[in-house]
């Protein structure tokens, strides 16, 4: 239930050009200065500075994004981690990084300054195989329309989610995509139906009202104000996997890409409204998952 | 010894203590000074000035012995006597008080039972001690259990009682004997009261009116072979499925060393078997057994040793305990100053604990705040952190997470250490940035509640340290840390769990606090990581770790640690937390006649006593009938209500107190009572000399024991109590003056003969 309606707009503009221009005079809780979103192209490509306070996460060639975890000193020192899901699958295995890491970092930032979640300011890759994981209860994953797990990584995922973790799903498109995601989280879940979360449930009470499920397009459609679907995606769905207690294990956001309207928050030609709903919804799932 | 005495001194030595020693020649002093130098003057002259061949040193020893002699024919010459008061035959009265109580069948007298001893000394006609008492006075018995009263005759006693009241039976003879001349009081017993009262005020009133307590111990005073289940400790109430460790004292005798089975039975179901080695003889065994009480409602519990061969008394092998199992939710609030993972993992751990009605209240921005509530959403909490008494005291547990003290009002603060200490609640305080110092907790209110020390204001920069969590000696055995069926592979358990993060670095307990888990990680070491303490009436717990949900995410799917943890702990918070409306009987098990005695306590919905308001206890017995006894205020004491009523049934009877003020239903409690014959009797039933020798010496009386009783009759009698007459015994005629007067003489005469001064 939301007991105060907050004037969100105007709270995440200003939010966003504090950290664009950077205001030394705020009162409000300024990020890390490490916190760099604006990677630059050769440090995404080369997957980013080499810094030995960064354990390394095994390099994939041509994925985007440093590949490393958490810096050791911050690791147990925060209490949620934007853990972003590494896993093998069909482009090169290098879905799993699209819009890393300047997507998570912006995230961060926003989730940061409007909530009072106790949150590490950096991205954090994580193998779905590797038993770190389990220090993370909270997981991202994206173009999962391209996911193709090995046996060990849906071993991981399983126990995972199973021992209480929750796997929060973003930005896949269309009938084909859906199949194949489909087809791998029935591989990890065999027991348990995907279905959709209905817009009372109280997930979308959590922080903010959420009333309506909103499409929210790619950078590319958003600019441009053409369509805001791919593919054959035209209807935006959120939808879930709920264990034996009811309680909410994976959440799939599917035709809607709110991890481009967490990225491109800044670009003066993205619509705002997308970016305050992808907020809204992440926020609200992150501390549905958190106090359930 | 007593009759070597005698032999020598003519009397016995009771004699010489009741008697009072003088001379009773007719002479005055001043002739008996110049007989006496008469005698010796002459006798040191004559040996002076004797010369010879002795030495200065046989005449000393010489002219010794011969004064000395003289001296003693001086002592027996000036009549020596012993002034007695004796009473006047059949012109005192005489108490007799038999124990007529169950553990008086013991057969521990050589083979015999106490009670045979009873009716060998007054029961049969041709009993010596009996004509003797008979001739001397005129004789009263009573017979005493919980209560006494008067007998013509002890064959008639049963010995069925179930309570040995001392100090009850000496001030009810006294009281009924205080009209006639008593010569003083027999205690026939095994000593054993087991009433745990003072014996001070009944002796009192026997040494003022110089009443002589004679007791006679029946009975040994330790059983050759015995094991005995001395004490068990249980609470009176625990919440359904609720993890109990009781502490059960074992002592024995003959038995050193051997390996018995502890067993406990939930209304005779086996519910766990421990075994325990029995301590070295006159030592205590103080056992530690778990169990869960897993059927709702009360519940008789039994903890029992099995007899074992040889045993004397196998009656006093158990004990039982009514507890009663409650199957209702208690209410905690859980306050978290951020959203944070331990939220929904402590809500999942504790979801399926239907005793467990955990609400949520976290923060998620400034002043926002997401609630989880389970009753009347639409009204509790809106405004965030209650801000009333009434609010925050309708839940019985608070979790404190990660806030900082000043989110608080200085008056929110206050509330919640009032929560401890006047309500009762038990205060759970989790690690976090935002808590312990590191949340601005040092030297608020709520500091001086917490079982640790929080030193300074400001926090160890940046600490945060990964702990293994270690269970401590305490820890071993508390009901919080138990993870297995036995304490010892609970213990194994704590060894194997993974690792947990602290923010908080938290190393000292307050005095009177208690360490459970304590973490070890690289360069940190002692730290606490469960503590509590008991705070006025409640009780208050710190957990100063952040992530405990590591034991669910990081063990195997089958693991239940974590929801175990979290269930013992909220559970043992929140036990015994009071309502606003009490009641319990003084004992949870009660004689058959016996009176059930009710204390209420009363209070208003902010704690505060309520005196002088209508508190009506109704009494239901086993067959269903219903008995409404008003309770009243004691006036002494703030909100205390009592009541006595009068059981007419056996079995279990349930007590339901509800309070009204202005006519108004304030609030109710029920509580339940056994009404059983108590096998209290065979505890402690060895014959108890020290309490019946305190009772003799106190009162001028004697201890006897079977083999020294036959002179009972006639040590009574020298007593100034009661209608006497004064008598002098001689003691000139004593052997003992005669054999030194030969002595001495004889002395003399070897010493010459020895000298060659003969």
């Amino acid at each position: 239930m939301r007991l105060i309606r907050p004037t969100f707009p105007v709270f995440l503009v200003s939010c966003l050009a504090v950290s664009q221009f950077g205001d030394p005079g705020t009162a409000l809780q300024t990020p890390d200065p490490s916190a760099d979103f604006a990677l630059s192209f050769a440090e995404a490509r080369n997957g980013g500075p080499s810094d030995p306070a960064f354990p390394t996460v095994r390099r994939q060639w041509g994925c985007r994004g440093p590949h490393h975890g958490v810096a050791e000193d911050s690791l147990g020192k925060y209490e949620f981690y934007f853990t972003r899901t590494i896993y093998s699958g069909y482009r090169r295995g290098c879905s799993w990084s699209v819009d890393y890491p300047r997507a998570d970092r912006i995230f961060l930032h926003g989730l940061r300054r409007m909530t009072v979640i106790d949150a590490y300011d950096m991205e954090n890759p994580v193998r779905l195989d590797d038993p770190e994981l389990l220090r993370f209860p909270f997981i991202y994953a994206l173009e999962v329309g391209a996911m193709g797990l090995t046996p060990s990584e849906e071993e991981g995922l399983r126990n995972y989610l199973l021992a209480g973790g929750f796997l929060f799903v973003d930005d896949f498109w269309g009938t084909y995509e859906w199949l194949n995601f489909e087809r791998e989280i029935s591989r990890v879940l065999p027991e348990y139906a995907v279905r959709e979360i209905p817009l009372d449930h109280p997930v979308f009470r959590t922080v903010y009202d959420v009333d309506s499920i909103v499409q929210v397009p790619n950078l590319g459609n958003g600019r441009s104000g053409w369509r805001t679907h791919e593919s054959d995606g035209y209807v935006p769905h959120v939808r879930g996997i709920f264990d034996d207690n009811d309680r909410l294990m994976v959440a799939v956001h599917w035709n809607t890409d709110l991890g481009d309207a967490w990225e491109w928050a800044d670009d003066p030609y993205y619509p705002l409204k997308y970016s305050n709903y992808a907020w809204q919804v992440a926020i609200n799932f992150i501390v549905y998952a958190m106090t359930h | 010894m007593e009759s070597l005495f005698e032999f020598l001194f003519k009397y016995r030595p009771l004699i010489f203590e009741r008697g009072d020693f003088m001379f009773s020649a007719p002479w005055t002093i001043y002739v008996a000074a110049v007989v006496g130098v008469g005698l010796l003057v002459p006798t040191v002259l004559l040996y002076s000035r004797a010369r010879g061949k002795s030495r200065p040193i046989d005449r000393t020893v010489l002219s010794g012995l011969r004064i000395l002699a003289l001296a003693l024919l001086l002592f027996s010459l000036f009549r020596p006597v012993l002034v007695l008061s004796t009473v006047v035959p059949q012109k005192n009265f005489l108490g007799i008080l038999v124990d007529d109580s169950r553990s008086m069948r013991l057969a521990d007298a050589d083979g015999a039972s106490r009670s045979s001893l009873v009716r060998q000394y007054f029961g049969a006609e041709d009993s010596e001690l009996l004509s003797e008492l008979a001739e001397k006075f005129i004789l009263r018995f009573f017979r005493f259990s919980a209560e006494a009263e008067r007998i013509h005759d002890v064959s008639t006693m049963g010995f069925t009682g179930n309570k040995t009241d001392l100090g009850r039976a000496l001030s009810r003879a006294r009281q009924e004997l205080a009209s006639v001349p008593l010569a003083g009081l027999v205690l026939m017993t095994d000593g054993a009261d087991n009433t745990h009262e003072s014996l001070e005020e009944p002796l009192l009133g026997l040494r003022a009116r110089s009443v002589p307590v004679y007791t006679v111990g029946l009975g040994q005073e330790e059983f050759p072979r015995d094991v005995e289940v001395s004490r068990v400790e249980t609470p009176r109430s625990v919440l359904l499925g609720a993890s109990l460790v009781v502490d059960v004292t074992v002592t024995q005798s003959g038995y050193t060393g051997s390996t018995v089975d502890l067993i406990v039975e939930d209304d005779g179901r086996i519910v766990n078997t421990q075994q325990v080695e029995l301590p070295r003889e006159g030592e205590v065994a103080t056992v530690r057994i778990p169990f869960k009480a897993t059927e709702p409602g009360p519940r008789v519990f039994g903890f029992r040793i099995a007899p074992l061969d040889g045993e004397l008394v196998v009656e006093n092998n158990e004990q039982e305990a009514l507890i009663v199992v409650e199957d209702h939710r208690k209410k905690i609030l859980y306050f978290e100053g951020e959203p944070r993972w331990e939220i929904g993992f402590l809500r999942r751990a504790v979801a399926e604990d239907e005793n467990l009605e955990v609400t949520l209240l976290t923060r998620t921005a400034d002043n926002k705040f997401y609630r989880i509530l389970f009753d009347n959403p639409d009204e509790k909490l809106v405004g965030g952190f209650p801000t009333t008494r009434e609010e925050l005291f309708e839940y019985q547990g608070l979790v404190l997470g990660s806030a900082e003290a000043s989110f608080f009002t200085l008056d929110q603060l206050r509330m919640i250490a009032d929560f401890v200490s006047q309500r009762g609640g038990g205060l759970l305080m989790l690690g976090g940035r935002r808590a312990f110092v590191e949340g601005g907790y040092a030297e608020t209110p709520i500091a001086d509640v917490l079982p640790v020390v929080l030193e300074g204001t400001d926090a160890e920069e940046d600490f945060l340290a990964e702990v293994q969590v270690s269970v401590t000696l305490s820890g071993r055995t508390h009901p919080i840390t138990q993870l297995a069926e036995t304490i010892d592979e609970s213990a194994a358990r704590w060894e194997d769990l993974p690792p947990l993060m602290t923010v908080n670095r938290i190393t000292e307990v307050k005095p009177g606090a208690t360490t459970l888990l304590e973490g070890e990680g690289p360069g940190v070491s002692d730290q606490i990581v469960l503590a509590y303490q008991r705070y006025g009436r409640g009780k208050s717990l710190v957990l100063p770790v952040r992530d405990l949900w590591a034991w669910q995410m990081r063990t195997p799917l089958e693991d239940m640690t974590h929801e175990t943890f979290w269930r013992q702990l909220l559970r043992w918070a929140i036990s015994g937390v009071p309502d606003r409306v009490r009641v319990a009987s003084v004992a949870d098990r009660v004689a058959p006649e016996e009176a059930i005695e009710l204390v209420g306590e009363v209070e208003d919905d902010t704690y505060l006593k309520v005196n002088n308001t209508s508190v009506v206890a109704r009494v239901t017995s086993p067959s269903g009938m219903v008995d409404s006894v008003a309770m009243d205020w004691t006036v002494d004491r703030d909100g205390e209500y009592r009541a006595a009523f009068l059981p007419r049934e056996d079995g279990l009877h349930k007590v339901e107190v509800s309070a009204l003020e202005d006519g108004e239903f304030l609030a109710s409690d029920a509580s339940y009572v056994r009404v059983k014959d108590p096998a209290r009797e065979y505890f402690g039933s060895e014959m108890q000399e020290a309490t019946l020798r305190r009772i003799a010496d106190e009162t001028g009386g004697r201890f006897y024991t079977p083999s020294t009783v036959s002179t009972l009759a006639e040590d009574i009698s020298f007593t100034e109590s009661g209608t006497t007459v004064v008598e002098q015994r001689d003691l000139w005629d004593m052997p003992i003056i005669f054999m030194l007067l030969m002595i001495l003489i004889s002395t003399e005469w070897g010493y010459r003969r020895l000298r060659g001064l003969v």
